[in-house]
């Protein structure tokens, strides 16, 4: 059975978020978060709180769209995996903040020396991620929106490239130079475009071919 | 769990049927060697378009050999 849906105000979408796992009694993966206003940011009114509806993830029910079922069986798969792969981690299952699906999630693999799931340029991570996917979509025979990270190293990752992006793009500027950065997989090279995508002045293309495809800033 | 029974977890989920696959492993000091089968009409599952499912496989074995000091291959066969 899941359990009743509960909303809560909060000064910023994470106070309420924390105010309602208390009065719940519930760890952050036990529930499925809706933010229904972000409070000051986006339309509402400035100071306005945040109001986000928790709903307990039980057993799934008639009303439920499987987001439980589709969290749970992606934690077991992932973890079944490691577990083949001989290393002791665990899996914790996050409400995937950047995404526009509010069913996404991200599950983060936590442990020690886990250098070994990235691998060069984070391509042992997308296989792991491709293949975790892979296997959900079979168990569930849903195709569920998850990302598998590895101790945040995905959300790091984004915000040095956004950061970059920002200091390239005031370089190009300055210099009216184009510049080429180092090359990327494809989900990098897009967290740079979308960076700069509404840039006033400098705009972006990719050059090159596969495995070489960078990112080049220009002037406009 | 051995590479073997993980060869075969990740193969069973993807394939309709789980009954026809079958991994054979060969184990030396340095190497080890998988052989998967499928029934025919399964290959395309475990292969996938241009490979891309049979090199996320390999991955994930790649690094489980690694933690046993040794290379691996898989072989779809």
């Amino acid at each position: 059975m899941s359990g009743k849906s509960l909303e809560v105000s909060g000064a910023s979408v994470e106070h309420a978020i924390e105010k309602g796992l208390t009065e719940l009694g519930l760890e952050r993966d036990a529930v499925n978060v809706e933010i229904l206003s972000d409070g000051s940011r986006g339309q509402a009114e400035p100071g306005a709180p945040a109001r986000v509806r928790l709903t307990p993830l039980g057993e799934p029910d008639v009303a439920d769209d499987g987001t439980a079922d589709a969290r749970t069986s992606a934690k077991e798969i992932l973890e079944t995996l490691l577990r083949g792969m001989g290393l002791r981690a665990s899996v914790e299952v996050l409400p995937d903040a950047g995404a526009e699906d509010a069913h996404a999630f991200v599950l983060n693999i936590v442990g020690d020396d886990l250098g070994v799931l990235i691998g060069r340029r984070g391509e042992t991570l997308r296989d792991l991620e491709y293949l975790t996917r892979l296997l959900v979509t079979h168990e569930t025979a849903k195709s569920p929106k998850l990302v598998v990270d590895v101790e945040g190293y995905r959300t790091r990752r984004e915000r040095q490239l956004r950061e970059l992006a920002k200091r390239m793009a005031e370089r190009v500027q300055s210099n009216r130079q184009p510049i080429t950065l180092e090359a990327m997989p494809p989900n990098e090279r897009r967290i740079v475009h979308l960076s700069l995508r509404d840039h006033p002045t400098v705009k972006t293309q990719s050059i090159g071919e596969g495995d070489h495809r960078r990112v080049m800033i220009l002037p406009k | 769990m051995n590479l073997k029974d993980l060869v075969e977890y990740i193969a069973r989920t993807l394939v309709e049927d789980p009954s026809q696959v079958q991994v054979n492993m060969i184990e030396s000091a340095s190497s080890v060697t998988l052989e998967l089968r499928v029934a025919p009409d399964d290959m395309g599952r475990v292969i996938g378009k241009s490979g891309r499912i049979a090199n996320a496989i390999r991955t994930v074995v790649r690094v489980a050999a690694m933690r046993q000091g040794k290379r691996a291959t898989l072989e779809i066969v």
